[in-house]
């Protein structure tokens, strides 16, 4: 479980998350709001990237920007965070899939054995050989969020993963979230559709504030 | 009449060359790579200071840096026990030097580019400091190089560290800048019309990769 205490975010001197006090818990939670209220900030903050200015972020009980690399490394490898604007390494898609499990000192065969397995459930396998220059705004965002599920993540933060998709890859996606069932997930999203899929959570955001939650 | 002997001696003296302004910028990548990495895209008034000083060095007079290394490494200077003045490890170290602040603000200017980003990609998938750190030299890698073949081409073809700290001796320190110099200097302009050639064709050719480089990634 991730728990947000009294957090507060700012970029500078501008305030962008205001006394934030959130779980985010097994299940699916959808973080809903306009475009600049703070979603993408939030799931950062949770995700551990970000330092919250004040207040305290626990992940499985431990506060992550208060203890020593050696009990936070494990933590944060239970957690991935899917980035908005799709960020892919230089080199095959296959290499960028298998990224996370070498950094968990995978060996090469296995992790792109493992790679290959994710490929095919969402029906881009024959992508796996191709630079990862070479692709389209979806592919590419389809592949940042196969890169994510192939370390099997206890908690997956997605930040608007269907933006650039086809109705095929959403519902590919829709069925891969459902069937994670011991899995902490939580997505931003402007796609209501996409939200209503799920028994879920929601999180309304507003200028950084949450104003509802359901 | 060209000679035959004159073409050897030159490739002797090319070969030289490249050796030892090779072994420089490899030498500078050493700490100009941890330095960059450090100072790109700092925020701290200190990193944007050392930047400026870095950059405002990239220009400094070759003879200067010659100077410099001299009063250290000759006999009555602090480093004179090493007894590496007039040997080709002098070159190496002092061409290393003087690439130090073009090599460091090289990279560290298109590491910036690149540093959030990748870090920020590293961490978001359970890498350690170490381990994000090596993926950002990764993506780098292309940026690294052609920083470094730049780096290689103000080295090979400076003359005032080569003939301070080298002294150009024959079959020894003299390479291509510091064999022209002197052939020049004797009026024979064979040997020094050869290297001239062969410094215009490393250069060249190194510049014909940095573009290639750049335009690859
Ligand atoms: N790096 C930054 N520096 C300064 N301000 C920023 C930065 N990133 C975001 N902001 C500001 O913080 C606020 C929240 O941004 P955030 O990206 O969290 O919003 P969002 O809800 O994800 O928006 P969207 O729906 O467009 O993705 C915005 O007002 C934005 O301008
Ligand atoms: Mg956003």
């Amino acid at each position: 479980m991730i728990k947000l205490i009294n957090v507060s975010f700012s970029y500078g001197e501008k305030n962008v998350l205001e006394d934030i006090n959130l779980v985010f818990d097994k299940g699916v939670t959808v973080v809903l709001g306009p475009n600049g209220s703070g979603k993408t900030t939030l799931l950062k903050v949770a995700a551990g990237l970000y330092k919250p200015s004040r207040g305290k972020v626990l992940i499985g009980g431990v506060n992550i920007w208060d203890s020593p690399p050696e009990t936070t490394i494990p933590i944060r490898r239970k957690i991935v965070y899917v980035h908005e604007k799709p960020i892919l390494l230089r080199g095959t898609v296959l290499y960028n899939v298998s990224y996370g499990l070498k950094l968990r000192g995978s060996d090469t065969e296995s992790s792109r054995r493992k790679a290959m397995e994710i490929l095919r459930r969402f029906g881009i396998e024959d992508l796996a050989y191709r630079n990862s220059r070479e692709l389209s705004t979806g592919q590419a965002q389809l592949v940042s969020i196969a890169r994510a599920l192939a370390v099997s993540p206890q908690y997956l933060l997605l930040d608007e993963p269907t933006s650039n998709l086809d109705k095929n890859r959403r519902a590919i996606l829709e069925e891969t979230i459902r069937n994670l069932s011991d899995t902490i997930v939580v997505v931003a999203t402007h796609d209501r559709l996409f939200a209503e899929k799920f028994p879920r959570k929601i999180v309304r955001l507003e200028n950084g504030k949450i104003v509802d939650r359901a | 009449m060209y000679s035959m002997s004159i073409f050897y001696d030159a490739i002797a003296i090319a070969l030289r060359s490249l050796a030892i302004s090779g072994l420089a910028t490899l030498l500078a990548s050493t700490w100009c790579v941890p330095i960059a990495v450090k100072l790109s895209g700092t925020r701290s008034r200190v990193g944007k200071a050392i930047l400026g000083i870095l950059n405002a060095s990239i220009g400094l007079p070759t003879v200067i840096v010659g100077l410099v290394l001299y009063l250290f490494l000759s006999r009555a200077g602090p480093l004179g026990f090493l007894r590496l003045l007039y040997t080709p490890y002098a070159i190496v170290i002092g061409q290393s030097i003087l690439v130090t602040p073009l090599l460091t603000f090289l990279m560290a200017d298109s590491l910036s580019h690149l540093k959030d980003t990748i870090l920020e990609l590293a961490y978001s998938l359970g890498a350690t400091r170490r381990q994000a750190i090596l993926t950002l030299l990764r993506e780098s890698l292309p940026h690294i190089i052609s920083s470094m073949l730049v780096s290689f081409n103000r080295a090979v073809g400076e003359l005032g560290v080569a003939l301070m700290l080298g002294g150009n001796i024959r079959g020894l320190t003299r390479v291509m800048t510091t064999a022209i110099a002197l052939e020049v200097e004797k009026g024979e302009f064979e040997l020094a019309l050869t290297l001239g050639g062969f410094l215009l064709l490393t250069t060249s050719f190194i510049t014909l990769l940095i573009r290639a480089l750049r335009w690859r990634k």
